[in-house]
């Protein structure tokens, strides 16, 4: 472990107080000693960093994928007191609601005969990369649609069941979104890009269901061994990354008007209840809503795929869950044995509720929240949920993926991005992307393994193995 | 090529060097480019931008971000940016090739230009700019 970082827990470390200047509480990440010898000096002191912000509660959070991003690190969690605290674009990323989704189909692995037609079909039907554009023509009127009412809009527009809402996160549309604080620049690249997947780490997989650990709750979200599912991992497209950009400008403003001092400029913050940290809230839940439409969209798409494909109905393919990874919420925690409202932040985290919380679907509510966290391309993915000791420990949040630990320039030297595909197609794993290159972007070396990640945040308790997931087929950006 | 890429785990890094301010922007540019689209060529599409910041850092910041922003809705690829500063008001004259999905599929989605570890400097004959770039 790096110098001056105190192990408090098994899996638990402490960042104390005075590691970078102006720390108001310490750091606290989850962390194996096998995953410690990846930890970068460079994600503990945005860890730190986050520390030192007006009204932070508690700790400065950061999960066992954490690594240097930019503001905060990937991976960490922070909550702000809403009277006192702040919020920040550093704390929830350009891409605003990045998240996944999950859909199960009554298949099974067996019946997928024509596993690369599959993949080709939905390559075609799903707009995918750099400069791909949607099929859709939204007027002005459709995408303020999208950004106040997110996946309800795209139901109601005939992309989807009204039995999907429940199955997201915030069913699929946060409230407070306030459409006047999307730029007309913003709407301007978000009008071209929705039902688009997106590039980078984005992506369409096909999976099956390798292992289950929990049968009443893998029960519950409608899995059983062998099924074929489908993961969707995409956020807010260029919408979201104007709405980002903008009012990072509006908000380093705000930081010097109420004299906030800040060790990264990327942390530009203003009171939550100010003018600019509600504009940019609106803003946020408004880029939010667009994504959970996006993925909804997205959906229907494999949906109508699947249901031409193969001998099985639309309405057969249920959405177990959707979730945020990249998102700051109003949410009520109890800290120190008081409720508080908070706004917490999430950046590469998932929010990970535990059984009995409201924003459930009845027949999840005895289980808790599902939390999906996507393996790397060629891994497991595997579905978990919320627990009690989340709510308790880290404000209802857990990891959202396996974490990088190879740099995008080393993984271009080690790694060809053919030599990744027909190594991975040997495993039988199809890998269907624009060019090579966005594959040795994102090759399984590059990742921590995702197996030891959900170990930790499981052993930890901060939720809870239900199933593990393999995948046959990826649709990459 | 006029940047080096330095490492960073999650997203991209780069380093530029320019012999002017101005130069140092417009290579800064164009590199933005290249790591979006892979292969690029010089074109006759024409833009014009205005960019006003308070220090600059910002101004690069916020001019990089503009370049995003006219290459997606433009669908133009930038491989030329003629820049004027006066303080911390930019005008820049842009040119640049249509985007193809076909030639220009080789490259990697840059969604914002970060504000953490963003630095100029100068050293001896050159400023060196360093920046990252969220994948």
């Amino acid at each position: 472990m790096l110098p001056g970082i105190k192990r408090v827990a098994p899996l638990e470390w402490e960042v104390p107080i005075g590691t970078v200047p102006g720390m108001r509480v310490p750091g606290r990440f989850f962390l194996s000693d096998e995953l410690a010898k990846t930890l970068e000096e460079g994600a503990v002191q945005q860890l730190a960093n986050v520390a030192t912000m007006p009204g932070i509660v508690k700790n400065s959070l950061a999960m066992p994928d954490i690594h240097w991003g930019y503001g905060f690190p990937i991976g960490g969690v922070a909550a702000f007191s809403i009277e006192e605290g702040v919020i920040s674009p550093g704390g929830v990323g350009f891409d605003i609601n990045c998240g996944v989704r999950i859909l199960t189909t009554p298949l099974h692995e067996k019946d997928i005969v024509k596993k690369r037609e599959l993949i080709e079909r939905l390559f075609n039907a799903v707009p995918t990369g750099v400069g791909a554009k949607s099929t859709m023509r939204l007027s002005p009127k459709e995408l303020e649609g999208m950004l106040i009412r997110g996946a309800k809009w795209a139901v109601d527009q005939g992309f989807g069941m009204e039995s999907d809402l429940v199955h997201c996160e915030e069913q699929g549309a946060m409230a407070g979104a306030d459409p006047s604080a999307v730029s007309a620049k913003a709407r301007q690249r978000g009008m071209p890009q929705s039902g688009t997947l997106g590039a980078g780490n984005h992506f369409l997989e096909i999976q099956t269901v390798r292992e289950i650990f929990q049968e009443g709750a893998a029960g519950a979200y409608g899995l059983f061994p062998g099924q074929i599912c489908i993961m969707i991992h995409c956020g807010s497209r260029g919408l979201g990354h104007q709405v980002c950009t903008e009012h990072l400008k509006v908000l380093e403003g705000a930081t010097k008007k109420y004299g906030i001092v800040l060790p990264d400029r990327q942390l530009a913050c203003a009171p939550i209840t100010s003018s600019e940290g509600r504009a940019y809230f609106g803003a946020m839940a408004a880029s939010s809503n667009y994504a959970w439409a996006n993925r909804q969209v997205i959906m229907h798409m494999v949906r109508k795929v699947f249901s031409a494909m193969f001998d099985i109905q639309y309405e057969e393919m249920n959405l177990v869950y959707d979730v945020a990874h990249n998102v700051a919420k109003l949410e009520e925690h109890v800290v120190d044995g008081r409720p508080m409202k908070l706004c917490v932040h999430r950046k590469g985290a998932t929010r990970a509720f535990g059984p009995g919380c409201a924003d459930l679907p009845r027949e999840y509510a005895p289980w808790g929240q599902p939390v999906i966290i996507p393996g790397s391309m060629g891994t497991s993915s595997y579905l978990l949920h919320g627990t009690n000791e989340a709510m308790v420990r880290t404000f209802g949040s857990t990891c959202h993926g396996s974490g990088r630990i190879m740099s995008r320039t080393k993984a271009k030297k080690a790694l060809s991005g053919r030599e990744v595909r027909e190594s991975l197609a040997a495993e039988g794993i199809i890998i269907r992307a624009p060019h090579d290159g966005a594959i040795a972007d994102e090759a399984p070396e590059v990742y921590k393994p995702s197996d030891e990640v959900v170990r930790i945040v499981d052993s930890a308790g901060i939720s809870r193995l239900v199933a593990r997931f393999v995948p046959l087929g990826v649709i990459k950006g | 090529m006029s940047f080096e890429e330095l490492e960073h785990t999650a997203d991209i890094r780069i380093r530029v060097r320019g012999a002017t301010l101005e130069e140092l922007f417009s290579e800064a540019a164009r590199a933005l480019m290249t790591i979006i689209y892979g292969n690029t060529s010089p074109g006759t599409i024409r833009h014009h931008i205005e960019v006003d910041a308070d220090d600059t850092i910002s101004l690069i910041q916020e001019f990089l971000s503009e370049i995003l922003f006219v290459s997606e809705v433009e669908e133009m690829v930038i491989t030329g940016a003629d820049i004027h500063l006066a303080g911390n008001h930019l005008t820049a004259n842009l040119t640049g090739e249509p985007f193809s999905r076909m030639k220009h599929c080789g490259g990697r989605e840059v969604k914002g230009i970060s504000y953490s570890d963003l630095t100029i400097r100068h050293e001896e004959d050159s400023y060196i700019l360093e920046v990252i770039f969220d994948v």
